[in-house]
Protein backbone atom coordinates (compact mmCIF):
# COMPACT_ATOMS: atom_id res chain seq x y z
CA UNK A 1 0.00 0.00 0.00
CA UNK A 2 3.21 2.47 0.96
CA UNK A 3 3.88 1.91 -2.66
CA UNK A 4 0.95 2.60 -4.45
CA UNK A 5 0.54 5.62 -2.44
CA UNK A 6 4.13 6.55 -2.96
CA UNK A 7 3.37 6.71 -6.29
CA UNK A 8 0.41 8.13 -6.69
CA UNK A 9 1.53 10.86 -4.23
CA UNK A 10 4.63 11.09 -7.07
CA UNK A 11 1.69 11.15 -9.98
CA UNK A 12 0.24 14.61 -7.95
CA UNK A 13 4.15 16.43 -7.81
CA UNK A 14 4.33 15.73 -11.56
CA UNK A 15 0.77 17.25 -12.25
CA UNK A 16 0.75 20.17 -10.19
CA UNK A 17 4.80 21.19 -11.19
CA UNK A 18 3.54 20.98 -15.08
CA UNK A 19 1.59 24.04 -16.11
CA UNK A 20 -0.13 22.34 -19.18
CA UNK A 21 -1.26 19.61 -17.06
CA UNK A 22 -2.12 21.74 -14.47
CA UNK A 23 -4.57 23.99 -16.07
CA UNK A 24 -6.57 20.52 -16.77
CA UNK A 25 -7.81 20.71 -13.14
CA UNK A 26 -9.76 23.45 -13.60
CA UNK A 27 -12.25 21.55 -16.27
CA UNK A 28 -14.24 20.19 -13.72
CA UNK A 29 -15.13 23.77 -12.26
CA UNK A 30 -15.94 24.78 -15.10
CA UNK A 31 -18.04 22.14 -16.08
CA UNK A 32 -19.94 21.96 -12.41
CA UNK A 33 -20.28 26.04 -13.08
CA UNK A 34 -22.04 25.21 -16.69
CA UNK A 35 -24.28 22.41 -15.38
CA UNK A 36 -25.58 24.74 -12.71
CA UNK A 37 -25.80 27.99 -14.42
CA UNK A 38 -26.03 27.98 -18.08
CA UNK A 39 -27.78 24.64 -18.94
CA UNK A 40 -30.84 25.14 -16.80
CA UNK A 41 -31.71 28.86 -17.99
CA UNK A 42 -31.30 27.48 -21.99
CA UNK A 43 -33.56 24.67 -21.18
CA UNK A 44 -36.23 27.03 -19.81
CA UNK A 45 -35.47 29.73 -22.74
CA UNK A 46 -35.74 27.05 -25.37
CA UNK A 47 -38.29 24.55 -25.02
CA UNK A 48 -37.13 22.13 -28.00
CA UNK A 49 -34.05 21.33 -26.10
CA UNK A 50 -36.29 19.49 -23.25
CA UNK A 51 -36.19 16.22 -25.10
CA UNK A 52 -32.32 16.22 -25.76
CA UNK A 53 -31.50 16.89 -21.46
CA UNK A 54 -30.31 13.65 -21.53
CA UNK A 55 -27.33 14.84 -23.68
CA UNK A 56 -26.66 17.41 -21.55
CA UNK A 57 -25.82 14.87 -19.26
CA UNK A 58 -24.12 12.64 -21.33
CA UNK A 59 -21.69 15.36 -22.47
CA UNK A 60 -21.07 16.73 -18.87
CA UNK A 61 -20.45 12.96 -17.43
CA UNK A 62 -17.99 12.26 -20.27
CA UNK A 63 -16.23 15.50 -20.42
CA UNK A 64 -15.59 15.01 -16.30
CA UNK A 65 -13.95 12.00 -17.23
CA UNK A 66 -11.45 13.77 -20.13
CA UNK A 67 -9.34 16.07 -16.89
CA UNK A 68 -7.88 12.99 -15.68
CA UNK A 69 -7.66 10.79 -19.40
CA UNK A 70 -5.98 13.73 -20.57
CA UNK A 71 -3.74 14.37 -17.31
CA UNK A 72 -2.69 10.29 -16.91
CA UNK A 73 -2.14 9.76 -20.70
CA UNK A 74 0.18 12.67 -20.67
CA UNK A 75 2.24 11.74 -17.16
CA UNK A 76 2.50 8.13 -18.71
CA UNK A 77 3.42 9.15 -22.45
CA UNK A 78 6.18 11.25 -20.59
CA UNK A 79 7.40 8.47 -19.03
CA UNK A 80 7.99 6.51 -21.46
CA UNK A 81 9.40 9.66 -23.82
CA UNK A 82 12.33 10.07 -20.64
CA UNK A 83 12.68 6.21 -20.50
CA UNK A 84 12.06 6.39 -16.44
CA UNK A 85 9.26 3.59 -17.82
CA UNK A 86 12.55 1.16 -17.81
CA UNK A 87 12.86 1.84 -14.43
CA UNK A 88 9.54 0.66 -13.25
CA UNK A 89 10.85 -3.02 -15.12
CA UNK A 90 13.38 -3.29 -12.77
CA UNK A 91 11.98 -2.60 -9.27
CA UNK A 92 10.14 -5.27 -6.97
CA UNK A 93 6.83 -3.55 -7.86
CA UNK A 94 4.41 -5.61 -9.62
CA UNK A 95 2.62 -4.60 -12.64
CA UNK A 96 -0.88 -4.84 -11.33
CA UNK A 97 0.54 -2.77 -7.96
CA UNK A 98 1.85 -0.16 -10.99
CA UNK A 99 -1.60 0.07 -12.72
CA UNK A 100 -3.50 0.59 -9.91
CA UNK A 101 -0.93 2.64 -7.94
CA UNK A 102 -1.31 5.15 -11.65
CA UNK A 103 -5.44 4.38 -11.94
CA UNK A 104 -6.97 3.98 -8.78
CA UNK A 105 -6.83 7.73 -6.97
CA UNK A 106 -7.38 9.44 -10.64
CA UNK A 107 -11.18 6.58 -10.89
CA UNK A 108 -12.00 7.42 -7.60
CA UNK A 109 -11.21 11.27 -7.92
CA UNK A 110 -13.14 11.17 -11.54
CA UNK A 111 -16.00 8.95 -9.66
CA UNK A 112 -16.30 11.78 -7.02
CA UNK A 113 -16.32 14.40 -9.69
CA UNK A 114 -19.30 12.81 -11.35
CA UNK A 115 -21.03 12.04 -7.90
CA UNK A 116 -20.89 15.98 -7.68
CA UNK A 117 -21.86 16.70 -11.11
CA UNK A 118 -25.11 14.33 -11.12
CA UNK A 119 -26.32 15.68 -7.43
CA UNK A 120 -25.87 19.17 -7.82
CA UNK A 121 -27.44 18.75 -11.57
CA UNK A 122 -30.72 20.38 -11.44
CA UNK A 123 -31.85 19.19 -14.78
CA UNK A 124 -33.26 16.24 -14.01
CA UNK A 125 -34.18 14.26 -10.90
CA UNK A 126 -31.99 10.97 -10.54
CA UNK A 127 -32.40 8.16 -8.34
CA UNK A 128 -29.19 7.24 -5.79
CA UNK A 129 -28.77 3.90 -7.33
CA UNK A 130 -28.28 5.91 -10.68
CA UNK A 131 -25.99 8.28 -9.56
CA UNK A 132 -24.06 5.42 -7.99
CA UNK A 133 -23.99 3.14 -11.01
CA UNK A 134 -23.11 6.22 -13.53
CA UNK A 135 -20.79 7.85 -11.87
CA UNK A 136 -18.63 4.57 -11.15
CA UNK A 137 -19.24 3.67 -14.76
CA UNK A 138 -17.88 6.73 -16.26
CA UNK A 139 -14.67 7.09 -14.19
CA UNK A 140 -13.48 3.80 -16.02
CA UNK A 141 -13.42 5.64 -19.19
CA UNK A 142 -10.27 7.06 -17.21
CA UNK A 143 -7.97 3.58 -17.28
CA UNK A 144 -9.01 1.97 -20.63
CA UNK A 145 -8.43 5.78 -22.20
CA UNK A 146 -4.96 6.50 -21.15
CA UNK A 147 -4.10 2.84 -21.53
CA UNK A 148 -5.13 2.42 -24.44
CA UNK A 149 -3.57 6.11 -25.75
CA UNK A 150 0.06 4.45 -24.59
CA UNK A 151 0.13 1.38 -25.56
CA UNK A 152 -0.04 2.39 -29.38
CA UNK A 153 2.29 6.29 -29.07
CA UNK A 154 5.44 6.48 -28.61
CA UNK A 155 5.80 10.45 -27.68
CA UNK A 156 4.08 13.29 -26.39
CA UNK A 157 3.31 14.73 -30.49
CA UNK A 158 2.21 11.45 -31.23
CA UNK A 159 0.35 11.62 -27.92
CA UNK A 160 -1.62 14.81 -28.55
CA UNK A 161 -2.64 13.41 -31.88
CA UNK A 162 -4.28 10.20 -30.41
CA UNK A 163 -5.76 12.22 -27.85
CA UNK A 164 -7.87 14.04 -30.45
CA UNK A 165 -8.97 10.90 -31.91
CA UNK A 166 -9.81 9.47 -28.87
CA UNK A 167 -12.14 12.41 -27.30
CA UNK A 168 -13.79 11.76 -30.82
CA UNK A 169 -14.52 8.18 -30.08
CA UNK A 170 -15.15 8.29 -26.75
CA UNK A 171 -18.42 10.91 -28.04
CA UNK A 172 -19.26 9.42 -31.28
CA UNK A 173 -22.32 6.96 -29.66
CA UNK A 174 -24.23 10.19 -29.15
CA UNK A 175 -25.26 9.47 -32.33
CA UNK A 176 -27.15 6.86 -31.37
CA UNK A 177 -29.68 9.55 -29.78
CA UNK A 178 -30.31 10.62 -33.59
CA UNK A 179 -30.91 7.39 -35.09
CA UNK A 180 -33.92 5.19 -35.23
CA UNK A 181 -34.78 3.17 -32.12
CA UNK A 182 -34.05 -0.13 -34.02
CA UNK A 183 -30.35 1.09 -34.63
CA UNK A 184 -29.49 2.27 -31.69
CA UNK A 185 -27.66 -0.25 -30.13
CA UNK A 186 -25.31 -0.51 -33.26
CA UNK A 187 -23.37 1.98 -31.11
CA UNK A 188 -23.08 -0.88 -28.67
CA UNK A 189 -19.29 -1.41 -30.16
CA UNK A 190 -18.03 1.59 -28.48
CA UNK A 191 -17.96 1.18 -24.55
CA UNK A 192 -19.21 4.81 -23.72
CA UNK A 193 -22.72 3.86 -25.85
CA UNK A 194 -23.67 1.96 -22.90
CA UNK A 195 -23.04 4.50 -20.17
CA UNK A 196 -24.62 7.09 -22.29
CA UNK A 197 -28.11 4.70 -22.69
CA UNK A 198 -27.35 4.47 -18.81
CA UNK A 199 -28.07 8.03 -18.32
CA UNK A 200 -30.71 8.63 -21.19
CA UNK A 201 -32.54 5.40 -18.68
CA UNK A 202 -31.81 7.84 -15.67
CA UNK A 203 -33.25 10.70 -17.18
CA UNK A 204 -36.36 9.12 -17.73
CA UNK A 205 -36.58 7.28 -14.58
CA UNK A 206 -36.18 3.67 -16.04
CA UNK A 207 -33.97 1.02 -14.69
CA UNK A 208 -30.17 1.44 -15.36
CA UNK A 209 -29.14 -1.89 -14.08
CA UNK A 210 -28.75 -3.99 -17.69
CA UNK A 211 -27.00 -0.78 -19.28
CA UNK A 212 -24.78 -0.24 -16.19
CA UNK A 213 -24.10 -4.26 -16.01
CA UNK A 214 -23.45 -4.54 -19.92
CA UNK A 215 -21.04 -1.44 -19.50
CA UNK A 216 -19.16 -2.72 -16.68
CA UNK A 217 -18.27 -5.67 -18.40
CA UNK A 218 -17.02 -4.49 -21.41
CA UNK A 219 -15.40 -1.71 -19.43
CA UNK A 220 -13.53 -4.54 -17.85
CA UNK A 221 -12.73 -6.65 -20.48
CA UNK A 222 -11.27 -3.63 -22.41
CA UNK A 223 -9.15 -2.81 -19.45
CA UNK A 224 -7.51 -6.25 -19.11
CA UNK A 225 -6.59 -6.35 -23.06
CA UNK A 226 -5.31 -2.60 -23.31
CA UNK A 227 -3.48 -3.37 -19.83
CA UNK A 228 -1.76 -6.26 -21.30
CA UNK A 229 -0.64 -4.78 -24.31
CA UNK A 230 0.62 -1.80 -22.51
CA UNK A 231 2.55 -3.77 -20.07
CA UNK A 232 4.55 -5.61 -23.12
CA UNK A 233 5.11 -1.75 -24.28
CA UNK A 234 5.48 0.42 -21.97
CA UNK A 235 8.50 -0.59 -19.69
CA UNK A 236 10.99 -2.31 -22.65
CA UNK B 1 25.75 -16.85 -9.92
CA UNK B 2 24.63 -16.68 -13.08
CA UNK B 3 24.79 -19.10 -15.48
CA UNK B 4 23.93 -18.34 -19.17
CA UNK B 5 23.70 -21.25 -22.00
CA UNK B 6 23.08 -21.09 -25.54
CA UNK B 7 20.41 -17.88 -25.08
CA UNK B 8 19.30 -16.95 -28.45
CA UNK B 9 16.46 -13.97 -28.43
CA UNK B 10 14.89 -12.22 -31.47
CA UNK B 11 13.02 -9.15 -31.18
CA UNK B 12 9.11 -9.25 -32.87
CA UNK B 13 9.10 -8.28 -35.97
CA UNK B 14 13.07 -8.62 -37.15
CA UNK B 15 13.89 -11.23 -39.78
CA UNK B 16 16.71 -12.85 -37.68
CA UNK B 17 18.04 -13.03 -33.75
CA UNK B 18 19.96 -10.10 -32.33
CA UNK B 19 21.54 -13.18 -29.50
CA UNK B 20 22.38 -15.90 -31.71
CA UNK B 21 23.37 -18.52 -28.75
CA UNK B 22 25.24 -17.11 -25.99
CA UNK B 23 27.45 -19.14 -23.07
CA UNK B 24 28.63 -17.26 -20.64
CA UNK B 25 29.22 -17.49 -16.65
CA UNK B 26 29.08 -14.94 -13.87
CA UNK B 27 30.78 -15.87 -10.61
CA UNK B 28 29.91 -14.34 -7.40
CA UNK B 29 32.14 -10.69 -6.79
CA UNK B 30 33.33 -11.01 -10.53
CA UNK B 31 32.78 -7.81 -13.12
CA UNK B 32 32.08 -9.51 -16.16
CA UNK B 33 31.97 -7.06 -19.16
CA UNK B 34 30.80 -7.83 -22.62
CA UNK B 35 33.07 -5.49 -25.00
CA UNK B 36 31.72 -5.31 -28.05
CA UNK B 37 30.62 -2.41 -31.02
CA UNK B 38 26.89 -0.83 -30.98
CA UNK B 39 24.07 -2.67 -32.14
CA UNK B 40 26.10 -5.93 -30.69
CA UNK B 41 23.48 -7.22 -28.36
CA UNK B 42 25.12 -6.22 -25.40
CA UNK B 43 22.13 -4.47 -23.76
CA UNK B 44 19.83 -6.76 -25.39
CA UNK B 45 21.77 -9.81 -23.60
CA UNK B 46 21.45 -7.72 -20.20
CA UNK B 47 17.59 -6.68 -20.64
CA UNK B 48 16.92 -10.37 -20.85
CA UNK B 49 19.33 -11.07 -17.59
CA UNK B 50 16.99 -8.20 -15.66
CA UNK B 51 13.57 -9.45 -17.02
CA UNK B 52 12.95 -6.97 -19.39
CA UNK B 53 12.47 -8.81 -22.28
CA UNK B 54 11.01 -12.24 -22.78
CA UNK B 55 10.39 -15.33 -24.95
CA UNK B 56 13.76 -16.07 -24.84
CA UNK B 57 15.50 -19.28 -26.01
CA UNK B 58 18.36 -21.14 -23.60
CA UNK B 59 18.98 -21.52 -20.17
CA UNK B 60 19.69 -18.75 -17.73
CA UNK B 61 19.87 -19.48 -13.95
CA UNK B 62 20.62 -17.19 -11.06
CA UNK B 63 21.90 -18.14 -7.91
CA UNK B 64 20.99 -21.65 -9.59
CA UNK B 65 17.47 -20.83 -10.17
CA UNK B 66 15.81 -21.03 -13.61
CA UNK B 67 15.31 -16.95 -14.04
CA UNK B 68 11.60 -17.47 -14.84
CA UNK B 69 11.17 -19.20 -11.63
CA UNK B 70 11.94 -15.96 -9.76
CA UNK B 71 9.48 -13.99 -8.55
CA UNK B 72 9.42 -10.26 -7.82
CA UNK B 73 11.85 -11.17 -5.03
CA UNK B 74 15.00 -11.10 -7.97
CA UNK B 75 14.45 -7.02 -8.60
CA UNK B 76 15.27 -6.62 -4.89
CA UNK B 77 18.31 -8.80 -5.24
CA UNK B 78 19.34 -6.32 -8.57
CA UNK B 79 20.33 -3.40 -9.64
CA UNK B 80 20.51 -1.34 -12.85
CA UNK B 81 22.26 1.36 -14.00
CA UNK B 82 20.77 1.80 -17.43
CA UNK B 83 22.83 3.56 -20.63
CA UNK B 84 21.02 6.63 -20.76
CA UNK B 85 19.72 9.00 -17.87
CA UNK B 86 16.11 8.16 -17.31
CA UNK B 87 14.26 10.60 -14.23
CA UNK B 88 11.83 12.63 -13.81
CA UNK B 89 12.60 16.19 -15.00
CA UNK B 90 9.83 18.04 -12.64
CA UNK B 91 11.48 15.89 -9.45
CA UNK B 92 14.51 16.87 -7.81
CA UNK B 93 17.53 14.54 -7.21
CA UNK B 94 16.22 13.44 -4.33
CA UNK B 95 12.65 12.98 -4.85
CA UNK B 96 13.49 10.80 -8.01
CA UNK B 97 15.71 8.73 -5.68
CA UNK B 98 13.51 8.45 -2.58
CA UNK B 99 10.54 7.45 -5.23
CA UNK B 100 12.21 4.48 -6.38
CA UNK B 101 13.88 3.76 -2.90
CA UNK B 102 9.97 3.04 -1.73
CA UNK B 103 9.97 -0.15 -4.18
CA UNK B 104 12.36 -1.79 -1.36
CA UNK B 105 12.26 -2.99 2.34
CA UNK B 106 13.73 -0.74 4.40
CA UNK B 107 16.59 -2.82 5.91
CA UNK B 108 19.30 -2.10 3.63
CA UNK B 109 18.98 0.88 1.85
CA UNK B 110 22.38 3.09 1.70
CA UNK B 111 21.01 6.66 2.89
CA UNK B 112 20.29 8.65 0.31
CA UNK B 113 22.71 12.25 1.22
CA UNK B 114 25.68 9.75 1.25
CA UNK B 115 24.91 8.15 -1.58
CA UNK B 116 24.40 11.83 -3.12
CA UNK B 117 27.90 13.46 -1.85
CA UNK B 118 29.15 9.99 -3.27
CA UNK B 119 28.90 11.25 -6.42
CA UNK B 120 29.39 15.22 -5.60
CA UNK B 121 25.54 15.66 -6.08
CA UNK B 122 25.04 16.65 -2.60
CA UNK B 123 24.80 20.26 -3.74
CA UNK B 124 22.15 19.52 -6.73
CA UNK B 125 20.38 16.94 -4.53
CA UNK B 126 17.08 19.35 -4.42
CA UNK B 127 16.96 20.69 -7.67
CA UNK B 128 14.96 19.44 -10.32
CA UNK B 129 16.76 16.89 -12.24
CA UNK B 130 15.74 19.46 -15.84
CA UNK B 131 18.62 21.48 -14.68
CA UNK B 132 20.95 18.82 -14.44
CA UNK B 133 23.58 17.97 -17.15
CA UNK B 134 23.91 14.73 -18.59
CA UNK B 135 26.82 13.68 -16.81
CA UNK B 136 24.69 14.93 -13.41
CA UNK B 137 22.10 12.65 -14.67
CA UNK B 138 24.58 9.30 -14.95
CA UNK B 139 25.36 9.89 -11.37
CA UNK B 140 22.15 9.77 -10.84
CA UNK B 141 21.44 6.63 -12.38
CA UNK B 142 24.69 5.36 -10.99
CA UNK B 143 23.44 5.98 -7.39
CA UNK B 144 19.47 5.13 -8.13
CA UNK B 145 20.64 1.47 -9.03
CA UNK B 146 22.79 0.71 -5.78
CA UNK B 147 20.48 2.80 -3.29
CA UNK B 148 19.24 -0.79 -2.34
CA UNK B 149 22.45 -2.74 -1.98
CA UNK B 150 21.96 -5.13 -4.55
CA UNK B 151 24.31 -8.72 -4.44
CA UNK B 152 23.81 -8.37 -8.91
CA UNK B 153 24.77 -5.12 -10.47
CA UNK B 154 24.12 -4.28 -14.09
CA UNK B 155 26.03 -1.61 -15.68
CA UNK B 156 25.11 -0.86 -19.53
CA UNK B 157 27.75 2.20 -20.66
CA UNK B 158 28.59 3.27 -16.98
CA UNK B 159 30.92 5.71 -18.42
CA UNK B 160 29.18 7.36 -21.26
CA UNK B 161 28.64 11.29 -20.36
CA UNK B 162 30.69 11.36 -18.01
CA UNK B 163 33.52 13.46 -17.84
CA UNK B 164 37.29 12.37 -17.27
CA UNK B 165 37.42 12.92 -13.61
CA UNK B 166 34.04 11.28 -12.82
CA UNK B 167 34.01 8.52 -15.17
CA UNK B 168 37.55 7.56 -12.97
CA UNK B 169 35.39 8.22 -9.88
CA UNK B 170 32.71 5.84 -11.14
CA UNK B 171 34.79 3.06 -12.14
CA UNK B 172 36.69 3.57 -8.84
CA UNK B 173 33.06 2.91 -7.03
CA UNK B 174 32.18 -0.28 -9.10
CA UNK B 175 35.17 -1.66 -8.14
CA UNK B 176 34.77 -1.17 -4.42
CA UNK B 177 31.36 -2.43 -5.13
CA UNK B 178 32.95 -5.78 -6.30
CA UNK B 179 35.27 -5.56 -3.36
CA UNK B 180 32.16 -5.98 -1.24
CA UNK B 181 31.23 -8.86 -2.96
CA UNK B 182 28.82 -8.02 -5.98
CA UNK B 183 28.49 -9.53 -8.82
CA UNK B 184 28.70 -6.85 -11.54
CA UNK B 185 27.87 -7.14 -15.41
CA UNK B 186 28.83 -4.28 -17.42
CA UNK B 187 28.51 -3.84 -21.38
CA UNK B 188 30.64 -0.89 -22.94
CA UNK B 189 32.14 -0.29 -26.43
CA UNK B 190 35.16 1.64 -24.04
CA UNK B 191 38.13 -0.51 -24.13
CA UNK B 192 39.75 1.27 -21.64
CA UNK B 193 36.61 1.11 -18.90
CA UNK B 194 36.38 -3.02 -19.92
CA UNK B 195 40.55 -2.96 -19.26
CA UNK B 196 40.15 -1.04 -15.98
CA UNK B 197 37.82 -2.83 -14.14
CA UNK B 198 36.39 -5.98 -15.37
CA UNK B 199 38.27 -9.39 -14.05
CA UNK B 200 36.89 -11.01 -17.23
CA UNK B 201 35.59 -9.66 -20.92
CA UNK B 202 33.81 -11.41 -23.18
CA UNK B 203 33.68 -9.79 -26.96
CA UNK B 204 30.38 -9.66 -28.87
CA UNK B 205 29.70 -8.92 -31.81
CA UNK B 206 26.69 -9.58 -34.13
CA UNK B 207 25.19 -11.32 -31.58
CA UNK B 208 27.57 -14.21 -30.89
CA UNK B 209 30.80 -13.98 -28.15
CA UNK B 210 33.61 -14.69 -30.14
CA UNK B 211 36.31 -14.99 -26.48
CA UNK B 212 36.10 -14.73 -23.42
CA UNK B 213 39.12 -14.27 -20.96
CA UNK B 214 41.01 -11.76 -18.59
CA UNK B 215 41.71 -8.77 -20.10
CA UNK B 216 45.14 -9.45 -18.93
CA UNK B 217 45.78 -13.23 -21.12
CA UNK B 218 43.90 -11.17 -23.78
CA UNK B 219 46.57 -8.15 -24.28
CA UNK B 220 49.79 -10.52 -23.27
CA UNK B 221 48.48 -13.44 -25.54
CA UNK B 222 47.58 -11.04 -28.62
CA UNK B 223 50.64 -9.07 -27.65
CA UNK B 224 54.99 -9.25 -27.94
CA UNK B 225 56.40 -10.93 -24.89
CA UNK B 226 59.15 -8.11 -25.09
CA UNK B 227 60.04 -4.57 -23.86
CA UNK B 228 60.69 -1.21 -25.68
CA UNK B 229 63.66 1.06 -24.65
CA UNK B 230 63.77 4.87 -25.51
CA UNK B 231 66.67 6.49 -24.86
CA UNK B 232 67.35 9.91 -24.35
CA UNK B 233 68.74 11.05 -27.55
CA UNK B 234 66.23 8.74 -29.71
CA UNK B 235 67.70 5.44 -29.48
CA UNK B 236 65.97 2.69 -29.53
CA UNK B 237 66.04 -1.18 -28.97
CA UNK B 238 63.73 -4.33 -28.38
CA UNK B 239 64.71 -6.68 -25.36
CA UNK B 240 62.41 -10.29 -25.27
CA UNK B 241 60.90 -10.10 -21.52
CA UNK B 242 62.23 -13.53 -21.03
CA UNK B 243 65.06 -13.22 -18.31
CA UNK B 244 65.05 -9.80 -19.33
CA UNK B 245 66.93 -8.71 -15.89
CA UNK B 246 69.82 -10.82 -17.12
CA UNK B 247 70.03 -9.79 -20.38
CA UNK B 248 73.44 -8.67 -20.94
CA UNK B 249 72.41 -6.83 -24.21
CA UNK B 250 69.59 -4.99 -21.97
CA UNK B 251 72.08 -4.32 -19.42
CA UNK B 252 74.39 -2.83 -21.83
CA UNK B 253 71.68 -1.02 -23.77
CA UNK B 254 70.54 0.86 -20.47
CA UNK B 255 74.10 2.15 -19.70
CA UNK B 256 74.08 4.01 -22.62
CA UNK B 257 72.45 6.98 -21.73
CA UNK B 258 69.44 8.19 -19.38
CA UNK B 259 66.28 5.77 -19.75
CA UNK B 260 63.62 8.15 -21.20
CA UNK B 261 61.36 4.98 -21.57
CA UNK B 262 60.38 1.50 -20.96
CA UNK B 263 57.65 0.00 -22.05
CA UNK B 264 55.84 -3.81 -22.72
CA UNK B 265 54.81 -4.46 -26.11
CA UNK B 266 51.27 -5.92 -24.61
CA UNK B 267 48.36 -5.13 -27.26
CA UNK B 268 45.97 -2.69 -26.03
CA UNK B 269 42.15 -4.75 -25.59
CA UNK B 270 40.85 -2.78 -28.68
CA UNK B 271 43.71 -4.08 -30.82
CA UNK B 272 43.07 -7.71 -29.88
CA UNK B 273 39.58 -6.68 -30.80
CA UNK B 274 39.98 -5.50 -34.07
CA UNK B 275 42.86 -8.77 -34.42
CA UNK B 276 40.10 -11.17 -33.17
CA UNK B 277 37.08 -9.75 -34.62
CA UNK B 278 38.10 -7.95 -37.75
CA UNK B 279 35.52 -4.83 -36.44
CA UNK B 280 36.36 -1.72 -35.19
CA UNK B 281 34.85 -1.18 -31.50
CA UNK B 282 33.37 2.41 -32.64
CA UNK B 283 31.36 -0.03 -35.66
CA UNK B 284 27.70 0.87 -35.72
Amino acid sequence: MKKILKLAFTDFKLIFRDPSLKSFLVLPVIMFALIIWAVPPLLEKYDFLIPYLSLFLVVAVIENTQMFCFINTMVLIDEKESEVAKVYGVVPLSKLEYIVSRFLIPYLFTVVLNLILLFIQNICELSLVSILLISFLAALVVPVYALAVNSVVQNRMQGMVYVKAFNMLVLIPIAAFFVPEKFVHLFGIFPTHWVFQAIDNATQNLPVGLFAAVGFIFFLVLLWVVTRIFIRKHFA
Amino acid sequence: MIQVENLVFQYPGNDGPTLKGLDFSIAKGEIFGFLGPSGAGKSTAQKVLYKILEGYKGQVNIDGKNLSEWNNSYFERIGVGFELPNHYLKLTGKENLELFAAFYPNGKKHNSAELFEMVDLQDAMDKPVETYSKGMKMRLNFIRAIQHDPDILFFDEPTTGLDPVNAHKIKQHILDLKNQGKTIFVTTHSMETADGICDRVSFIVDGKLVLTDTPRNLKSSYGKEAVTVDLKGGKTEEFPLKDLGVNPQFLDFIKQGEVKRIHTLEATLEEVFIRVTGKSLDHE
